[in-house]
């Protein structure tokens, strides 16, 4: 007991709110980490990603998904048709985690609006959303073995076939 | 016996189950003739006209199957293929045909032969 009234009880019961609050802001994904959802189970990961990186359904539209699962014969020069039970189970998990599907979050919302009504992108890059993000990395960065190309997300984005895209965990190849 | 493991498998339906390489490779021969790893080895190898992005298995895969390759177009990275570099090579029936189907269009434009099929498994499971 001192002049002020304070006991350890206090201190025991302050210093317990702060390690609640240190790990409660620990656990939490920082509100500006973009974490997308993805389709559950491996037939999305095991199908798409098996030549590209998985790329999350909310970085699209429906629309561009829908024109894309149609053209899978001819997929940007290579047919990547499926067996019918997988195409429909991919084209619905796809048109319900797409930018502008039922579960869009904010950031997924960010992305369609920002695409015009009457198009239907086929290719993220091209998307101001993504433009936008990257417009600080320089050309040789691209350029890298690793990662040759832009649409190359999981050479950076090491966990980007799980949905995320999180500053945190970029991981550029070195040259 | 080892030899009618593939057959029953298949009579009750269970292709799907986690195999070998060498059973797949049987199952592969039981419907080519005998397969030729050095046959293989070319086949992989052999430079293609008809390729429209890649223009031979190598050009992904690269030189050295043992090797973590890449794809020509997206850049993605690709385990190696054999299977004495990653261990779930050839253990899925399912999986060794569809990457089949897939690349003998993509790289000769045509369905590969089951011989074919058969020749480029030997090669793959000989590489030590």
């Amino acid at each position: 007991m001192n002049d002020y009234g304070i006991t350890w009880k206090h201190l025991a019961s302050l210093f317990l709110a702060v390690v609640a609050t240190a790990l409660v802001i620990e656990r939490a994904p920082a509100s500006d980490e973009a974490i997308f959802p993805m389709p559950a189970g491996k037939t999305y990961v095991n199908e798409c990603g098996g030549c590209h990186t998985a790329f999350a359904p909310g970085l699209l539209p429906a629309r561009s998904w829908r024109r894309m699962m149609a053209e899978l014969a001819n997929h940007f020069g290579e047919d990547a048709s499926l067996d019918e039970p997988q195409h429909l189970a991919i084209l619905k998990d796809l048109e319900s985690l797409a930018a502008d599907g039922p579960q869009a979050n904010m950031r997924m919302r960010r992305i369609s609006a920002a695409i015009p009504a009457n198009a239907a992108p086929q290719r993220i890059i091209e998307t101001g959303y993504f433009k936008y993000m990257h417009d600080e990395v320089p050309r040789h960065i691209w350029q890298r073995k690793k990662i040759g190309t832009p649409g190359n997300c999981v050479a950076c984005h090491i966990r980007a076939n799980e949905g995320r895209y999180g500053e945190r965990e970029v991981r550029i190849p070195p040259p | 016996m080892k030899r009618l493991i593939p057959l029953f498998a298949l009579c009750i339906g269970l292709p799907a189950a986690a195999q070998t390489p060498q059973l797949i490779l049987e199952s592969l021969v039981a419907k080519a003739g005998p397969a030729s790893a050095a046959r293989g080895e070319q086949l992989y190898r052999a430079k293609s006209k008809a390729g429209k992005t890649a223009d031979s298995c190598a050009a992904c895969h690269t030189d050295n199957p043992k090797a973590v390759g890449q794809h020509v177009k997206t850049f993605k990275a690709i385990d190696p293929l054999a299977p004495v570099a990653q261990k779930d090579r050839f253990t899925d029936p399912a999986k060794v045909e569809k990457w089949f189907k897939r690349n003998c269009q993509e790289v000769l434009d045509r369905p590969c032969t089951p011989q074919e099929k058969a020749d480029f498994t030997a090669y793959m499971i000989s590489v030590k």
